[in-house]
């Protein structure tokens, strides 16, 4: 009735490995965000003017939409993209609060393939607690689950890190329970 | 004419065998063709002939099995407006266009639509017209809709121009479209449908037989749905790209259906009928396949399995448009499919009722899949051209759809007993 040790090993770890490759999210088999400024988690002393993305194919302005919210999840207002090439660029006409922002896109590659992910940047450096609104600023050192959000690849950094996690504690039970019973076995 | 006596013999043999008194047809096709009134009379004799068919196969019916129910299925043909719309869509169509021929006019043009009318009423009746040479296949209507429409040329044809309706006008041309000639235009539709397939075939044989003097076929284009009895009755249709399609429809029967597809306003000869937008939308279904299941419903705005919203559980439950996400993004993205055609107020919306096709290799050799799209509404330039503008601008579905044949209809009102469709008009 219970499967051999050996196969539900194969079955957890074929699940896991599933797991990690099935996104929940588009596939960014092709026009991948490449570079940003402000980048990928910086924390800045001075509000930025722009934010520019830069990715591997050419943008489609009828398909481009970059977003920028703010700690409380508000939308900061932001020109319409625009795009050049594979650069689209968004300006900010007010000067940005200290806090923590994300910028998130959506853009759709040659053949179609829609692409969508978020990275964060910080403005105010290291003082926590001098925003103008109500929201409690971000602290400087985000824990690193939390953080990169950033889709591209086709699944989250923070889906892997948390799949892997609970991979390598199922697999440790797992492997825990097949030894206790082995040896068990082996006593008689 | 032998057609004609063939007609005569039978109903006698008919009455010989049950003993029933003779009856004489009271219409022959010369009546028709003058002008004379349809009358009773005229069902009489293919009453004669159905009943003569029966009587002769009895002994061999008792032997096999009665047909199923959906076989025998009526759809009425008289009333305010054409059948074939408000009607649950049947599993088979064929959409037939028409260029009329030179020097056709007005005096002709009421000629052949008594001559159709004729042919409509009995067919979708489950009798055969006068002269059918396949009578037997005219007997089993599956809920045969037999719709009239007519494009602008017909009215010019007709000397009629000035009564063609503003609503309707003409549509404008689309970034997205690669229309071929071969797939637009026409002075004259006639949209067949029923849940059986031979069915329609007979029907469309013997409306075009018809059409002869008159009109010659510019193009057919043929599609299906799930069989009758494949899946629950009322249950959304699926089309070629696996998509629910129809889930935000007028519902027929309701005020808002009414409002959205019937003709108030305008050329009184239109009040009560629709307009029909007739467009063979290619998929390219090589392509749509290399889509991932979530990239898919992120093109549309739904989920494929139910047809839910993305933001949404069930099919039914209205989407979210405002809904954002943790990152900031709308759910239902910017260019998906349902934001872009998304219409607030249903009396505004169209009434979608599609058909998939699947054609036989083609002279390139490529096998083409689509969708022939029938989009019926009061008011062609308000409801179909607002949205059509903005899928062209940016619905990433576009990628996948390439609209390859257009053409528009007035969709004359219904008739009465004694009436014709377009009388309105060309009397």
């Amino acid at each position: 009735m219970l499967a051999s040790p050996r196969r539900l090993l194969a079955t957890v770890i074929t699940a896991t490995v599933l797991a990690v490759l099935l996104p929940a999210t588009p596939a960014a088999a092709h026009n991948q965000l490449i570079n940003t400024v402000p980048e990928r988690d910086a924390v800045l002393q001075d509000p930025p003017a722009e934010v520019v993305l830069e990715f591997v194919e050419r943008l489609d302005p009828k398909f481009t939409t970059i977003v920028v919210t703010d700690a409380g999840r508000q939308t900061v207002a932001t020109s319409s993209p625009e795009i050049s090439g594979s650069r689209g660029v968004v300006r900010f006409p007010e000067p940005l609060a200290p806090g923590t922002y994300t910028v998130a896109y959506r853009v759709v590659s040659l053949d179609g393939h829609p692409v969508q992910g978020s990275f964060r940047f910080t403005v105010g450096g290291d003082t926590p607690a001098v925003a103008a609104s109500d929201e409690p600023a971000e602290t400087a050192a985000p824990d690193a689950s939390a953080t990169d959000n950033d889709t591209t690849s086709g699944v989250s950094g923070t889906t892997i890190a948390v799949s892997v996690g609970l991979a390598a504690v199922v697999l440790a039970l797992v492997v825990g329970v097949l030894l206790r019973r082995r040896s068990r076995s082996e006593q008689r | 004419m032998t057609t004609v006596s063939t007609v005569i013999t039978m109903a006698d043999t008919t009455d010989a065998a049950t003993g029933a008194a003779p009856k004489q047809p009271k219409v022959t096709r010369r009546r028709l063709l003058t002008g004379g009134a349809l009358v009773a009379g005229g069902a009489l004799s293919a009453a004669g002939i159905t009943a003569g068919l029966s009587g002769a196969a009895s002994s061999s019916r008792d032997r096999e099995p009665s047909p199923t129910s959906f076989g025998e299925q009526v759809e009425p043909f008289y009333g305010p407006h054409q059948a074939g719309i408000a009607t649950p869509a049947q599993a088979h169509a064929s959409f037939v266009a028409f260029d009329l021929q030179p020097g056709v006019d007005r005096a002709a043009l009421g000629r052949l639509m008594r001559l159709w009318t004729d042919d409509a009423a009995r067919l979708t009746q489950g009798q055969p017209p006068l002269a059918d040479t396949e009578p037997e296949l005219a007997v089993l209507p599956a809920r045969l809709t037999i719709t009239f429409g007519f494009g602008r040329g017909l009215l010019q044809a007709a000397g009629l121009d000035d009564q063609w309706p503003d609503a309707v006008g003409s549509l404008p041309s689309f970034s997205v479209d690669r229309l071929q000639p071969r797939w637009s235009g026409g002075d004259l539709l006639i949209q067949i449908c029923a849940d059986d397939p031979v069915t329609v075939s007979h029907a469309q044989r013997m409306l075009i037989k018809d059409s002869r003097p008159f009109a010659t076929v510019r193009w057919i284009q043929q599609g299906f749905l799930r069989s009758r009895g494949a899946h629950q009755e009322g249950q959304t249709q699926r089309n070629l790209l696996g998509q629910l399609d129809g889930t935000t429809n007028p519902k027929p029967g309701t005020p808002e259906f009414d409002a959205a597809v019937w003709v108030s306003e305008g050329p009184e000869w239109l009040r009560g009928g629709s307009t029909l937008v007739l467009r063979r939308i290619r998929l390219d279904l090589d392509d749509w396949d290399r889509l991932g299941r979530v990239e898919k419903e992120y093109v549309l705005g739904r989920r494929l399995d139910n047809g839910a919203p993305l933001t949404g559980v069930e099919e039914h439950d209205p989407p979210d448009f405002d809904a954002i996400d943790e990152s900031g993004l709308y759910v239902i993205p910017e260019f998906s499919h349902i934001r872009r055609a998304h219409v607030p107020d249903p009396r505004l919306r169209m009434f979608r009722r599609f058909y998939n096709y699947d054609q036989a290799l083609g002279a390139d050799g490529q096998a083409e899949a689509g969708m022939i799209f029938a989009a019926y509404q009061a008011d062609v330039q308000r409801q179909f051209v607002p949205v059509q503008r903005k899928l062209a601008e940016a619905d990433l579905l576009n990628k996948w759809t390439i609209p390859i044949g257009s053409a528009v209809f007035a969709i004359p009102p219904g008739c009465e007993p004694g009436g014709w469709i377009g009388e309105r008009l060309l009397a």
